[in-house]
């Protein structure tokens, strides 16, 4: 392609039509710009546009379309062809800087964005003159264009931040540091001077402000793989204007916007950074600056506002604080009673406090509150940082801090006491203090594990957290009632056990709270309580201790559906489960209140109308029959399903009804299988049909064998649920006539050999075991040998001196140890190869290791009978038992 | 994922033998470029003679302070290319005062004047010691500059010159050849090897005697722990094993400076391959060394810390020699040592100890090492706190399952997660490997559920999850891998089925070779 006004002219047309709504017209348009890309001078052409066009469209279609060429094809793929030609390749370089900083912001962006790609494969080596380029026009004085230059310097140093260390990443920083330092450092003390002259000028503080947010992230980019001795030697410049920064305020450069931080919060955010930086890794040498940044950082957070604005920032602060005050040789800027007083009550009381976007958020945005609040997605709120200052703090000073704050919690209370109506966020922030204050060690699965024995959490919750969930209205403070359940909730551990019960009917009485964060929360302290172990570790709260709430229990739980915004809560849905399980057959009086109710509410959900059978259980049955799309609008329901289907099927005497046998290829859908909730009972059912129905299924749904048998292979895949591929996989190898799984054994096997490679568990090498032994007792030894080495020559004999020989005696559990003890000596006496093969040598390795734990696992586990017939084998094989 | 690991867990089942072990032994070489400044605790490379007042008067017997002359750099080259013996030894005086001036001495104008091969000859003229002794001096000054100023001595012919002053009767200028040849010396292992090449250790060691006085003696070690310096090439082992005796006697010395530069001399020798560090271990100096590692002066135990350090890069026999010298008793000091370089080498040497065999492993645990490794890792320097990673890194790596559950007992998986927020890339990867070794040795215990809790407890949890975020793509892998392995219910992708026509799992594998 030339450079002619003619080629230029068929791009803009085409350009032009990539833009175009029609795909009739957009595509072709696309796929011929994609066809001339390889074309010599396409890129020029492309910058010609931008720079030229008369239309502001075409500049910048041409500037984005520009930047994807680069994308695409600028990096050389070693073996592939260069995809852009040389030439091409010198005149971009050549131009497209001035290019860049003379356009319009739009087209800066994307042509700044194609300069970092381009730097990523030629800087420094292939471009050597793209620093002096840059820095030459530091001189410039014009800040567009120095604020051009910095943001590509950015885009191509920040990298620096997150590589490795190497050679070659160092000796490019080294190129960089000799080019650059200097005149950033200059251009950095030039922009603070031109700050104060034009103090009073709104606009050209806005530019000089965006140039020193540059800066001071060019600032992190290049100090943070090491010091660099230039930053060293010129600190004391650096550290002391940073530090004026900080404390500097200009009413000029204050924003209206309460959420979108400022020029002043970002620039200050990123000099926090620094600073920590600076702590961080260079301590030794920022020592004599570090004290003046501790004061000015408190200073900032106790002047600077709740707005979300500053979030970032007041959140960067604090954490800044954080790190610093957990260090020995810092502590005594801290230790001091009056500045650990002023820091408690002007940095870290005021952002406890709950403020408005927070109270929008709980009645508004319920579902984000309470993944913030709950599931822990709150690292850069101010809250959390707050409370990440108070356990820093406690490092050294748990007694003095836990005392001030007492202080600061009782007058909250007191506040609260006098005017709850109008007064109540203080109890937010007291409990919310007392919290953070109290939790050393949490997990989502115990709750708070250990706790500051300094807070005496069973009086607080006692004389505080009890009136306020005893209160007749439900409604009324629904934040404190929420503050009040998540106490209980991640205490669970620490409130002593009758405490618990007697919080109970007062859970169960806020599920009708019309708060969806507070029955939301009620339902998920129930769920959570009802998994509490005791010291024996059996279950805390037993079924007993329940009875009496069991009818009302339920029925909240079910009104909690109904209440709006809740009707697919899955934290109800799971304290259902969760109650149900626990409660066990006290809930059978309730059964067909609870099916009416699910059914219900399968109804609700699906919006259409079936009729039902008054067997409910039928009904359901059906349900899944005909629609499975039912179900899966409603997922948290099926597993409850499958449990009563699988009772149901476990009392049949006989061989399974054709009703039953209806529904089989219904249970094999991958849909259902790939929520994990669903798993446990969709195997058991499955081994429900199997006991049942082998021979049915092997006569009636052979061709469904393979689904069944892609079940395990799905529930093999994963860790978590192997453990239940084997239980389906032994109830096939149990009931299944074996003729019927003949096809498909050794791709069992190479199967479990795969994931036997791939990630080797404790747990599965376990089910592992058992299996094989299963197998072996079923089909004889010699079939399993026969099986292995048809796989693999001497497959046998790796595995067993790899996986059964070393492993073997891990196996627990009764059965499974009868299983393996059976299994392994028929291996050892039935099997001819092992006798006289290279297998032999193995023979007596495992007659040594292995069967010299036969005894035990006799001993332990094996009644009379079985202990016979045993000894019967042994002696056939000669082995003698010690 | 998991094919990444295999090769790793192969590799565990050799006890960190053949490569593996190199790998995880990190020598000093790793970086050869420095952004930071010249480490101020280096030893120093090149040094002046400077004036001093009392110096003035003595050395020179001709010199008499009140006819200081002062001459102008002109009548300086006249003089010196001069026939007239008493000018050219005021001239050579008068040079010589201008190199030994505090401030900015004219190195460049004293070398432009182009005296230099005159100077050099002045060293030969043994008819007159006080011109010997100026121009000796005055080389010496001229030598301690860059490397520019050292080579222009050196291409004016000074080398053959200086080692034919080391035998001169008179002690001050052999003293005096001593230093301008440790300049040399210092410059790099060209010019060092120039200096063997022409023979300097068998004079040079002809020096050392019970007589010596202290100052000459610590010239001479200087200087030859400059003889000793620098890599690419080593010096000649011939000439480091004449050395090495000599050395080993310096080290018994009671002056600081003396036994300080005798262990910069060592820990050079030390600072290379493993037939190197072993040359030393042969002279069984091990045990002075770690006694000298121990002691109060931190000039002296820098360079022998540094030397130990060296020591325990090499073969597993070579740090069991270091560890039989007693550096397991010391080391706990100085990893409690106020000062951060000390912590740093402290905790580079036991991190390339907990490289070694699981034998070697139980001997940190046994001599205590743990309770001040992870103070360390909790509240050291972060140079330290880096080095004091890579050691727990190597720890969880080779030792055994028994030993791994001792490391966290000892409480390192709380300042270990931690040093998770720490501004670096490859310490953040160091403990994700670290952490998914915890867990190998957790499966194998049955206790993955007490970790992942223990994780999660210590705020590990959730600091893993927020680097599935990081730019470094490396990190990002690193923390997902953990997370779905041990923090979810996740999926093994390889053996996922896919669905058939009838929309139920397919059934089916691919066959691989297995190896177990």
């Amino acid at each position: 392609m030339e450079l002619s006004d003619a080629n230029l002219q068929t791009l803009t047309e085409y350009l032009k039509k990539t833009l175009d709504p029609d795909p009739a017209i957009r595509r072709p348009a696309e796929k011929f710009l994609e066809s001339v890309e390889g074309s010599q001078n396409y890129p020029l052409l492309l910058l010609t546009l931008l720079e030229k066009s008369q239309e502001n469209v075409i500049k910048v279609c041409a500037s984005v379309t520009f930047k994807n060429y680069i994308k695409r094809n600028w990096r050389i793929v070693e073996d592939e062809p260069n995809k852009i030609c040389e030439s091409d390749r010198i005149a971009i370089k050549a131009n497209i800087v001035p290019l860049m900083l003379s356009s319009p912001e739009q087209i800066q962006k994307q042509l700044s964005d194609a300069i970092s790609i381009i730097g990523r494969e030629d800087f420094p080596q292939k471009w050597p003159d793209l620093l002096t380029e840059m820095v030459n026009r530091f001189q410039s004085g014009d800040f567009h264009v120095i604020n051009g230059v910095l943001r590509t310097a950015h885009s191509l140093f920040k990298r620096y931040r997150h590589e490795f260390k190497s050679n070659e990443l160092w000796t490019e920083i080294k190129l960089v540091l000799d080019a650059f330092a200097l005149p950033l450092t200059n251009l950095f003390k030039a922009t603070i001077e031109l700050c104060s002259t034009h103090a009073n000028d709104a606009s050209a503080l806005k530019v000089l402000f965006s140039s020193l947010v540059l800066i001071a992230k060019l600032f992190y980019s290049l100090n943070f793989q090491d010091l660099p001795e230039f930053f060293e030697d010129n600190m004391e410049t650096w550290m002391t204007n940073f530090h004026t920064l900080l404390t500097l305020d200009n009413k000029l450069l204050q924003t209206d916007d309460e959420e979108e931080a400022g020029l002043l919060e970002l620039l200050k955010s990123q000099i926090c950074d620094n600073a920590a930086l600076y702590a961080q890794k260079y301590d030794e040498e920022f020592q004599p600056y570090l004290p003046r940044f501790v004061t000015a950082i408190w200073n900032l957070l106790v002047t600077t506002g709740q707005e979300v604005k500053y979030d970032l920032l007041v959140s960067n602060a604090i954490q800044f604080l954080a790190s610093v005050c957990e260090r020995p040789h810092y502590k005594h800027l801290f230790e001091d009673q009056n500045t650990l007083t002023s820091i408690c009550e002007k940095v870290i009381v005021p952002n406890m406090e709950f403020r408005a976007a927070d109270e929008e958020a709980f009645e508004d945005n319920s579902e984000e509150y309470i993944r913030r609040d709950l599931e822990g997605s709150d690292i850069d709120t101010r809250r959390r940082a707050a409370c990440d200052l108070v356990r820093g703090l406690c490092k050294f000073f748990e007694g003095p801090v836990t005392g001030i704050f007492s202080g600061y919690v009782n007058s909250m209370l007191q506040e609260y006491a006098k005017n709850p109506s109008v007064n109540w966020k203080h109890k937010d922030a007291a409990i919310y203090l007392v919290t953070s204050l109290a939790s050393k060690a949490q997990t989502q699965k115990h709750g708070i594990t250990k706790a500051n024995e300094l807070v005496n959490l069973t009086e607080f919750f006692v004389n505080h957290i009890l009136p306020d969930l005893k209160s007749p209205s439900v409604n009324e403070f629904p934040v404190l009632k929420a503050d009040g359940i998540k106490y209980i909730m991640i205490f669970r551990s620490q409130v002593p056990k009758e405490q618990l019960l007697l919080s109970i009917p007062l859970l169960i009485n806020h599920l009708q709270a019309e708060s969806i964060v507070v029955h939301t929360y009620a339902a998920h302290a129930l769920e959570r309580l009802f998994t509490v172990r005791g010291t024996n570790n059996t279950i805390l709260i037993t079924a007993a201790e329940m009875a009496p709430f069991v009818e009302v229990l339920l029925t909240n739980l079910f009104k909690a559906l109904t209440l709006p915004g809740s009707s697919e809560n899955e934290y109800i849905m799971k304290a259902i489960m969760r109650s149900f399980s626990l409660l066990q057959e006290s809930i059978i009086p309730y059964i067909p209140s609870v099916i009416t109710q699910l059914t219900q509410k399968l109804l609700a959900v699906s919006k259409k109308q079936y009729t039902f059978s008054k067997v409910l259980f039928v009904g359901i049955f059906l349900l899944i029959s005909y629609n499975c799309s039912v179900i899966i609008s409603f997922p948290e329901f099926i597993p409850y399903v499958f449990q009563v289907m699988s009772l149901l099927l476990e009392m049949h005497k006989n061989e399974i009804p054709s009703s039953y046998m209806a529904l089989f290829p219904h249970l094999l859908q991958p849909v259902l299988w790939e929520r994990t909730g669903n798993i446990p009972p969709l195997v058991r059912l499955l081994q429900a049909y199997l006991e049942r129905g082998a021979n049915t299924i092997a006569s009636a749904a052979a061709d469904k064998i393979p689904g069944l048998l892609g079940v395990f292979q799905k529930l093999i895949a994963s860790k978590a649920n192997d453990h239940q591929g084997f239980y389906l996989l032994n109830s096939i190898i149990e009931h299944m006539p074996p003729e019927s799984v003949d096809q498909y054994r050794k791709q069992i096997f190479i199967l479990l050999f795969q994931r036997l490679q791939n990630s080797k568990t404790t747990k599965f090498i376990k089910s592992f075991l058992v299996f094989i032994n299963l197998y072996c007792i079923k089909y004889g030894a010699l079939a399993l040998q026969e099986i292995f080495d048809s796989i693999q020559p001497k497959m046998f004999g790796m595995v067993l001196e790899k996986i059964i020989i070393p492993e073997i005696q891990k196996v627990s559990g009764q059965v499974e140890k009868k299983i393996c003890a059976v299994g392994i000596t028929k291996i050892l006496t039935e099997c001819p190869p092992m006798m006289d093969t290279e297998y032999t040598k193995l023979w007596y390795v495992e007659s040594s290791s292995s069967v010299g734990e036969v005894p035990s696992m006799l001993s332990t586990s094996l009644n009379a009978e079985a202990l016979q017939y045993l000894q019967g084998y042994l002696q056939a094989a000669s082995v003698t038992l010690l | 994922m998991p094919v990444v690991n295999e090769p790793s867990e192969r590799m565990r089942k050799f006890k960190n033998r053949g490569k593996d072990a190199a790998a995880m032994r990190r020598q000093r070489v790793e970086v050869n470029i420095e952004l930071r400044k010249a480490k101020k605790d280096e030893q120093i490379l090149k040094r002046r003679s400077i004036s001093i007042v009392s110096m003035e008067k003595s050395p020179t017997p001709g010199e008499d302070k009140n006819v200081i002359i002062q001459l102008s750099l002109e009548e300086i080259v006249k003089a010196v290319n001069g026939n007239n013996p008493e000018l050219q030894l005021q001239a050579t005086q008068a040079a010589r005062r201008m190199l030994s001036r505090q401030k900015d001495p004219p190195l460049n104008q004293i070398i432009e004047l182009g005296i230099i091969p005159r100077l050099v000859e002045f060293l030969t003229r043994a008819d007159s010691a006080p011109l010997q002794f100026e121009a000796a001096w005055a080389l010496t000054n001229i030598a301690s500059g860059t490397s520019e100023h050292t080579r222009a001595v050196v291409e004016g012919g000074a080398i053959p010159a200086f080692i034919a002053l080391l035998s001169s009767p008179h002690m001050h200028i052999s003293e005096q050849s001593v230093w301008a040849l440790g300049n040399i010396a210092g410059d790099g292992p060209l010019y060092r090897d120039a200096l063997i090449n022409c023979n300097v250790i068998p004079p040079l060691l002809a020096l050392v005697s019970p007589v010596t006085p202290i100052g000459f003696l610590r010239n001479i070690t200087w200087t030859l722990s400059n003889l000793c310096r620098n890599k690419n090439p080593y010096p000649p082992l011939d000439a480091v094993k004449k050395m090495l005796p000599v050395l080993t006697c310096l080290m018994e010395h009671e002056d600081k400076e003396i036994l300080a530069d005798s262990c910069w001399a060592v820990s050079y020798l030390t600072d290379g391959s493993n037939d190197r560090i072993q040359i030393v271990v042969d002279t069984g100096i091990l045990p002075r060394l770690v006694e000298l590692m121990g002691g109060p002066e931190l000039i002296i135990m820098t360079p022998a810390l540094r030397a130990i350090g060296n020591v325990v890069t090499g073969t597993d026999e070579q740090t069991q020699a270091a560890i039989d010298a007693g550096v397991l008793v010391i080391l706990p000091l100085l990893l409690r040592h106020a000062k951060p370089t000390i912590q740093k080498e402290a905790a580079w040497t036991l991190s390339n100890i907990a490289a070694g065999p699981c034998q070697q492993i139980q001997q940190l645990i046994t001599f205590r090492l743990l309770p001040p490794l992870v103070e360390l890792l909790d509240k050291g320097d972060f140079k330290a706190q880096k080095e004091a990673v890579w050691a727990v890194a190597n720890f969880t790596t080779g030792g055994t399952v028994e030993q791994v559950v001792e490391l966290v007992r000892s409480g390192v998986l709380k300042p270990l997660l931690n040093l998770l927020l720490a501004k670096d890339s490859k310490t953040i990867l160091v403990i994700l490997d670290t952490i998914s070794n915890l867990f190998l040795a957790a499966e194998k215990l049955g206790e993955t559920e007490r970790l992942c809790l223990l994780v999660e407890e210590l705020d590990g949890l959730e600091k893993i999850e927020a680097l599935q975020t990081h730019d470094n793509n490396m990190v990002y892998r690193a923390a997902l891998n953990i997370i779905e392995k041990y923090f979810s219910g996740e999926e093994n992708p390889d053996l996922q089925p896919g669905t058939d026509q009838d929309g139920l799992y397919n059934f089916s594998v691919e066959k691989q070779d297995f190896d177990f």
